[in-house]
């Protein structure tokens, strides 16, 4: 085969992949901005000939609420977790030092307890959960459902770091701690901001991961007020008599966020997830 | 160990630890009898396992959840090791990144927005088969029938979750010696042969990982059949996170802990070991 | 300053199934210069990161003076706790801090001023000559000017031992000598014990003043550098320290015989040939090749060669020369070209051939 026909033909292959797999997106921004009139004559794929934003403004109204509870939850978790999920990784590196069998099983079990936390399907805790926040009294309190969510992401934050933590130069703490620095200082001032580009893919994943965690929400919150978007929007899933726009320019409000952290920092969002492949680089 | 090393552990521990609380104490319950009909729960040992076991619904969920994984398990290491070498083999690395992150942006939305926009692009009559049709194809039932209803699942599954297979794959063949490939290249190997004489038998890792991701992340979706079946009751859709959740709205308390019991212990086992191979392979080295 | 002491010290990695150190005893004196020479996974690392306390031994006892710092596979003093500068290979500064911040940060750690913490960077910039670099990242300063702040850095918290860990493999080779002396010039200004860790003969040579050459994890040889580049007890221990031709030849009557040269007794250096099977090792300085007969006394004519390779390094021609339809070669140097295929006499000095009784 010539190059070029082999090159076109590579292109193609990519090409027809990406269309396919932002139809969903091209939906949802098309749909959005239909009419009322408009969505009872097309098809879903079809984009709108008058541009409105009658849906976004009749949707807007109850889901300004549920966005503003979305960010008091997930700004301070994802903080906090990743943080101190930094932390807890920066003293496995510390524990992976010493060669004593204590040491090692001690990180083994530690080690598996996060990855437990980060990837257990955390539905199967729902009835102690429930039971541990409502004991709490932080049921229906913000309080309530960033501690829920802390428990899954503090390990995740743990998780991740300890991958970006383990590619610093061992020479650097070793350098440090003959100088008689203490670990809370060596993290403070050498390990965490030579790991910035690894915080701060920690975050973003942790952003993204909680801006859109349906599960807790829907089961630690039982008041209107309280809702999350993540679960506000289940209230557009509508019959098929309902009008699609409402639906769709819901669904977009809804991720607005995390898509557009996604297009300006999805580099972090990748290395994050690289990171839980168990590399810090590549890519 | 000092002071200072022992803080910054505490407060990864401390939630691991709550975590390990919940999940010991959720198997606890299991082995009782508590639910509406009966709020003083006393120890039955295995018997509320027993009689979960027997109903319909927990296998018909289990066999779906399993279901679910092992299909995202296979298509997506397929597909993601066919698109990852569509990627690697780019020139330019700048195409790479924007097809890459092409692939793996419907992770950043929520599966719950992912179920509302599938629930229209399913639609049977101004959804995706509008289009099927106007090119002269039949129509495709999707979820209005109850045989599609399943794979309709799976296929908003693999495009949700198969960029990150590719990413692994594409980060495990990045690792490998470039030299080698262009070696390769001169001794006259095509990118096909390149691909799987050289490129996946060096990628082992990243099936090991890609795989215990997809299970693990396929076998707890909640939201997107939550949403596509209107609910957790659809027998054709309920998976076991699904029906866990169901037996606790309808508080057979003990019923979901034994199921949620049941889930945990399936995870565990492919999470221990990517856990331990992960400690051994990066954080020790 | 401070005595090192190292009683039976052992280091075993992977369950026993890697021995790194094996049984090491050595005293390093207060104020000393000490230096450890050795290939590369011979245990140097390991030996100096024990001192340091970045590991622990297996088994043995290291003191510090009377203080039992690590004994028995436990640490009893930490190394925030010895008193210890140390430089690493790959100098280990802080990227995100600036030179004076790398500097300043051990003593950060200690109850001290800003003014005080100020006044002691200066003291010691100055005295490194990078006084004027202070505000620089280290990624803005040369190879030199990095391994000096790592050096400052060291040398700072006015430690009782500074530790070298080829700490000038990272330099371009015209900057290593001004390193070294640098290096030997503070450390005779201040007094401390020094241990310096190298494969490199000439960081050896220039710093140290008694060296021990560890191999496989033992010290084969502790003496001061002239000594043991003279009399070294092995071939092994020869060639670390300095270049040398190995030859395996035969006992006769009239002395050594590799293939065609005759090595006759009075080459020798000390020992006698014992065995009848024998290594002998010549350095390449007390070879000289010649196309006319030489009438000195000092040099003794040990056969007829053949010129195999002519190489260029260092202003010189290295020449290898081999006895005719022999595979063993010589090797020297000489200011003047030579031919290859040459037919040209070859002389060694007198009482300068090492024999090797195995």
């Amino acid at each position: 085969m010539r190059p070029v026909i082999k090159a076109s033909l590579h292109y193609l292959a990519l090409a027809v992949v990406s269309v396919l797999w932002l139809i969903p997106v091209y939906a949802m921004v098309i749909n959005g901005f239909k009419s009322d009139l408009e969505v009872s004559s097309t098809p879903v794929l079809v984009p709108p000939t008058q541009f409105s934003i009658g849906a976004y403004v009749s949707v807007f109204g109850s889901l300004a609420k549920p966005l503003l509870n979305s960010l008091i939850i997930v700004i301070p978790t994802s903080f906090i977790a990743a943080f101190l999920g930094a932390m807890g990784a920066y003293f496995f590196y510390t524990l992976s030092y010493s060669y004593s069998r204590f040491s090692s099983t001690l990180s083994d079990v530690l080690f598996s307890l996060i990855a437990l936390a980060t990837f257990i399907p955390y539905q199967a805790t729902l009835i102690p959960l429930t039971r541990l926040i409502v004991d709490m009294g932080l049921l229906d309190t913000y309080a309530g459902i960033i501690f829920a969510m802390l428990i899954f992401y503090i390990p995740t934050g743990a998780l991740l770091m300890s991958m970006f933590i383990s590619v610093l130069p061992r020479s650097l703490v070793e350098a440090a701690k003959i100088d008689g620095t203490g670990d809370l200082k060596i993290f403070l001032k050498i390990v965490f901001p030579l790991s910035m580009p690894g915080f701060i893919s920690t975050l973003i994943f942790i952003i993204i991961q909680s801006w859109n965690n349906f599960f807790i929400p829907l089961v630690l919150v039982t008041t209107p007020e309280m809702k999350l978007i993540s679960v506000a929007v289940e209230a557009y899933t509508g019959g098929y008599g309902t009008l699609y726009n409402d639906t769709f320019a819901a669904a977009m409000l809804a991720s607005i966020i995390p898509l557009a952290i996604f297009i300006f920092l999805g580099r972090y969002f990748i290395r994050g997830l690289i990171a839980l492949g168990g590399g810090g680089k590549g890519v | 160990m000092k002071k200072g090393t022992v803080i910054l552990v505490v407060p990864t521990a401390l939630f691991s630890i709550i975590l390990l609380y919940l999940v010991l104490w959720n198997a606890g319950v299991s082995f009782m009898n508590w639910s509406l009909l009966n709020p003083t729960p006393s120890l039955v040992g295995l018997e509320t396992f027993v009689s979960v076991v027997r109903q319909f619904q927990f296998s018909n969920s289990l066999v779906h959840s399993l279901e679910l994984s092992v299909s995202l398990v296979a298509i997506g290491n397929i597909l993601g090791i066919l698109l990852a070498s569509l990627l690697y083999f780019l020139k330019s690395n700048g195409a790479r990144s924007i097809f890459m992150s092409i692939m793996i942006y419907p992770l950043a939305i929520s599966m719950a927005v992912n179920g509302l926009i599938w629930l229209w692009l399913y639609n049977i009559n101004i959804g995706i088969d509008w289009v099927l049709t106007k090119i002269g194809l039949p129509q495709f039932p999707w979820l209005s029938s109850t045989s599609t209803m399943f794979p309709s699942l799976i296929v908003v599954s693999v495009w949700a979750y198969t960029g990150i297979a590719a990413l692994f794959y594409l980060a495990g063949f990045m690792n490998i010696d470039k030299a080698v490939v262009e070696a390769a290249r001169l001794d006259g190997a095509g990118a096909f042969k390149i691909t799987y004489k050289l490129l996946v038998p060096n990628s082992f890792n990243s099936f090991v990982i890609s795989t215990a991701l997809l299970f693990l992340f396929s076998f707890r979706i909640f939201s997107l059949p939550f949403i596509l079946s209107g609910g957790t009751t659809n027998i054709f859709l309920q998976t076991s996170v699904l029906y866990m959740y169901y037996l606790f709205t309808v508080e057979f308390f003990s019923d979901a802990t034994a199921v949620a019991t049941i889930i945990t212990v399936i995870a565990t086992i492919v999470i221990i070991p990517y856990a331990l191979i992960m400690i051994r392979r990066w954080i020790r080295r | 300053m401070v005595k090192v002491v190292a009683k039976n010290l052992s280091k075993v990695f992977k369950k026993g199934k890697v021995i790194a150190l094996d049984n090491i005893n050595i005293t390093i004196n207060n104020g000393e210069r000490f230096g450890i020479l050795g290939p590369s996974g011979a245990g140097k690392t390991t030996l100096m990161r024990s001192i340091a306390g970045l590991d622990v031994p297996s088994s043995g006892e290291l003191y510090f003076d009377d203080k039992l710092v690590a004994g028995n596979g436990k640490l009893f003093v930490p190394p925030e706790d010895r008193r210890i500068g140390m430089v690493f290979q790959t100098w280990a500064l802080y990227p995100n801090l600036t030179a004076f911040e790398n500097i300043a940060f051990p003593l950060t750690n200690m109850k001290m001023s800003k003014e005080e913490i100020r006044k002691k960077v200066e003291e010691v910039a100055k005295i490194l000559d990078i006084s004027h670099v202070l505000s620089h990242y280290p990624r803005e300063l040369s190879g030199g000017q990095q391994q000096r702040v790592s050096l400052a850095r060291a040398l700072v918290k006015q430690p009782s031992l500074l530790l070298l860990d080829e700490p000038f493999s990272n330099l371009d080779a015209r900057m290593r000598d001004s390193a070294r002396a640098l290096v030997r010039e503070v450390q005779n200004e201040l007094g401390i014990t020094l241990i310096i860790v190298s494969h490199d003969p000439a960081d050896i040579f220039a710093i140290a003043e008694r060296v021990g050459v560890l191999v496989k994890g033992k010290f084969a040889q502790i003496g001061n550098p002239d000594e043991i580049y003279n009399d070294p007890v092995s071939v092994e221990v020869a060639s670390l320290i300095g270049e040398i031709n190995e030859l395996e030849g035969k006992l006769s009557n009239e002395g050594v015989i590799v293939s065609s040269f005759k090595f006759p007794p009075d080459t020798y250096r000390k020992d006698n040939p014992a065995s009848e099977k024998i290594m002998i090792g010549v350095r390449p300085e007390n070879v000289k090749l010649s196309k006319e007969v030489i009438n000195d006394d000092s040099w003794i004519f040990v056969g007829k060669g053949k010129i195999k390779v002519v190489g260029y390094q260092g202003g010189l021609f290295r020449i290898t020369v081999s006895p005719p339809d022999s595979e063993e070669e010589i090797v020297t140097y000489t200011d003047h070209r030579t031919n290859i295929g040459e037919e040209i006499l070859v002389y060694v000095k007198k009482h300068s051939v090492m024999v090797f009784n195995q």
